[in-house]
């Protein structure tokens, strides 16, 4: 094999286009030949700078589209671009799975689970921590030491089961219950729901019903409806309105009392949240009141309705920089409490602020719910334009945060800011889904932090070059971005798929503990 | 180091040896789309297993042993439809000695965008719509009227000719460095 060819083979390899049998000479050469394995290594070093370089331009091209403007080629050159823009920003995804795997079809974003946590009442989970409202119920067994939860099942089965239960979903239709107490409302279209038990299976026949499963014995309390059950070795029985029934482990039947009082009832478990809910954003509201008398703070939108007209967004903060709403909606925040978030989904959403004034370090922190990231940028806070020692704050449509403040300008063609990006910490199974956001940018230790419901999930270094001492706001726009207005209709599309609950700028670093107790007391 | 303060010094490690990472993985599954979810499933169980390190030793060793066994998982996992994967005698060569070639990847990335000014204009152009523009090939060669095949080989030209150029630059700064 002669060099020429060798190499040919690496960058086939590296690139996934190598055929098997190319595949097993390389494989031979390169377990002999030490020089074979260095050709490898810096093959593999030049495609990731390569890589590399373009993730940093993309920003760049995209960015081109708004300087070019005036004149009638000019103006139908931004046309396409625009286009251009909005193509890449719909199809950018599929196109890099694309050239990934040479031309097979793009993959279908999937999300695993059959049934959604959509309510939970102090519910403590073994092993699963973070599980939380608007969660996917994860595969496989699950424990729920105590409280209550509600789950809704793709079927669209409802059930509500109470700590201390061990269950497992196994498909929209069927669950496992090993213990626990649990009360199922299966719609009409569920009928044959199934619950496998260890003395026997539980059949549906369109109704509510309610069980409390031990190791000794499975009780059924059958609401309304009925259902067939299924003993283990034994014939089915079916049960109606008003009976209940007890079997034990061992195989035998015995009598209960028709108690369904003992189970949690839908209407119970709704009155108990609700209120709950409430308490838990009353003190919130509390916390926040005091939290905008904090020095630091310059802006502070809670993004409540403020006056009957509903355009105009008061700034609770001590400045006093109310904004002023276009397009977007008001739409009910991480309570649930209606009128008190926007949504910017409708187009040409934004929030329009004026932020005075020169800054050192500086944090932006918001509650923002996703619904989809199918902008190529998905803003959360964006200055007019892009000029020198401005931020920029958005979500790329990987579900990386993006945070930069402009260093210099980008002529000639060079590097113009150090962008901070987090990994990816958003995917569509999270779509609807409430998160805390916020990325702290520290002159003192030249470092860009982001952190998503409370805890860090990326820190860059920012080199001397790049460290931007004096950070200037001005006119920006809050879920969207604006462009400069040169008389040109056309707009890159970058408003926010989602809602923003809550959104400050404060003019100095938060810690990571303070911004961990803003979750704390925050979260819904 | 209280659970926080070891939580930033994980978070800021794992940020500053993430391209290591990834390349890492990918040298050991080279063009499988799913080197991407490797290295993020390899992030994962670093995150999980954080309280295992200790601050002050070497972390790459430790996030790439993680790395290793993350690969393995992954083949395992896919030893069914199994695709071009090395044997274990190269697999264990490469994986030792990647390790010393990931050490400066951000000053090879200055070379290299020095090395990309230096190219032909229609040179650069070609590079710019393979990586930058991720046009498909096909729809490239259609444009400029050329055949796949005479593109292909022309960017391997290009590689070996930016390849050059890199290693020159490295060890230009290296003596001037020295």
């Amino acid at each position: 094999m002669t060099l020429n060819e060798r190499d040919q083979l690496i960058d086939d390899l590296i690139e996934g286009s190598l055929s098997e049998a190319d595949f097993l000479k390389l494989e031979a050469e390169m377990r002999v030949s030490s020089e074979a394995r260095q050709a490898y290594y810096s093959r593999l070093k030049l495609t990731d700078s390569l890589r590399l370089e373009s993730s940093l331009l993309i920003e760049e091209e995209s960015e081109k589209t708004v300087s070019i403007w005036s004149g009638a080629f000019r103006v139908f050159m931004g046309v396409a671009a625009v286009l251009a823009v909005v193509f890449l920003g719909v199809y950018g995804l599929k196109d890099s799975f694309e050239f990934g795997t040479n031309g097979v079809p793009a993959e279908e974003p999937i999300a695993t689970g059959y049934a959604v946590l959509t309510e939970h009442s102090e519910a403590v989970w073994v092993n699963q921590p973070d599980l939380d409202r608007g969660d996917l119920i994860p595969q496989g067994p699950l424990q729920m030491e105590s409280g209550l939860a509600r789950l809704e099942l793709f079927s669209g089965v409802t059930i509500i089961i109470e700590g201390n239960a061990e269950f497992e979903i196994n498909s929209p239709m069927e669950m496992s219950v090993l213990h626990g107490k649990i009360r199922a409302l299966v719609p009409t279209a569920a009928h044959g729901f199934r619950v496998l038990t260890n003395s026997g299976d539980v059949v549906d026949l369109g109704t509510e019903f309610a069980l409390n499963v031990t190791s000794e014995h499975a009780d059924m309390h059958v609401l309304e409806g009925e259902i067939e059950w299924h003993p283990t070795a034994k014939q089915k029985q079916l049960l109606s309105d008003g009976q209940s029934l007890r079997w034990t482990t061992t195989g035998s039947p015995e009598s209960v009392a028709f108690e369904p009082n003992q189970f949690p009832g839908l209407a119970d478990f709704e009155r108990k949240f609700v209120s709950q809910r409430l308490q838990r954003r009353q003190a919130w509201l509390d916390s926040a009141a005091a939290l905008s008398t904090d020095p630091r703070m310059i802006a502070y939108f809670p993004m409540n309705e403020s006056n009957a007209w509903g355009r105009q967004l008061l700034d609770e903060s001590q400045s006093g920089l109310d904004g002023t709403v276009v397009s977007a909606r008001h739409d009910a925040d991480r309570w649930g409490q209606s009128g008190s978030a926007l949504n910017f989904s409708p187009a040409g959403s934004r929030v329009r602020v004026s932020v005075p004034g020169e800054h050192r370090s500086i944090t932006f922190y918001c509650w923002a719910r996703i619904d989809s990231l199918d902008r190529m940028y998905n803003s959360l806070f964006l200055t007019d334009g892009h000029e020198l020692n401005e931020p920029h704050w958005q979500i790329m449509n990987d579900g990386r945060l993006f945070f930069s403040v402009k260093k210099r300008d980008t002529w000639p063609k060079r590097q113009d800011k150090h962008v901070a990006y987090s990994p990816s910490f958003w995917d569509p199974s999270m779509s609807g889904k409430w998160f805390q956001i916020a990325t702290v940018y520290n002159v003192e230790e030249q470092t860009t932090t982001h952190y998503v419901n409370g805890r860090p999930i990326s820190e860059d270094r920012i080199s001397d070059e790049f460290i931007v001492d004096t950070v200037r706001i001005g006119a920006a726009s809050i879920g969207n971005w604006n462009e400069p207005t040169r008389g040109d209709p056309n707009f890159a599309l970058r408003n926010l798929n989602g809602a923003i609950d809550e959104f400050a700028i404060f003019s100095e670093a938060l810690s990571a503990s303070e911004i961990a107790a803003l979750y704390e007391k925050g979260r819904p | 180091m209280d659970a926080q303060k070891q939580d930033a010094a994980i978070v800021s490690l794992l940020t500053q040896n993430q391209s290591a990472l990834r390349l890492y993985v990918e040298s050991l599954m080279p063009g499988d789309s799913h080197c991407d979810d490797v290295a993020q499933e390899t992030n994962t169980i670093i995150w999980e297993k954080r309280s295992d390190f200790e601050i002050g030793t070497n972390f790459k060793a430790w996030a790439f042993s993680i790395a290793r066994f993350q690969v393995r998982k992954y083949r395992f996992k896919q030893a069914k439809d199994a695709r071009l994967v090395f044997c274990e005698e190269l697999e264990e060569m490469i994986a030792e000695e990647m390790t010393d070639h990931l050490d400066d990847l951000s000053g090879h990335h200055i070379a290299l965008q020095v090395c990309l000014q230096k190219l032909k204009p229609a040179d650069r152009d070609l590079i710019h719509h393979r990586y930058f523009k991720k046009t498909p090939l096909k729809e490239y060669a259609a444009n400029v009227g050329r055949s796949i095949g005479g593109l292909k080989v022309t960017l391997h030209r290009i590689r070996n000719r930016l390849l050059v150029c890199v290693e020159k630059r490295i060890a230009l700064s290296k003596e001037a460095q020295a």
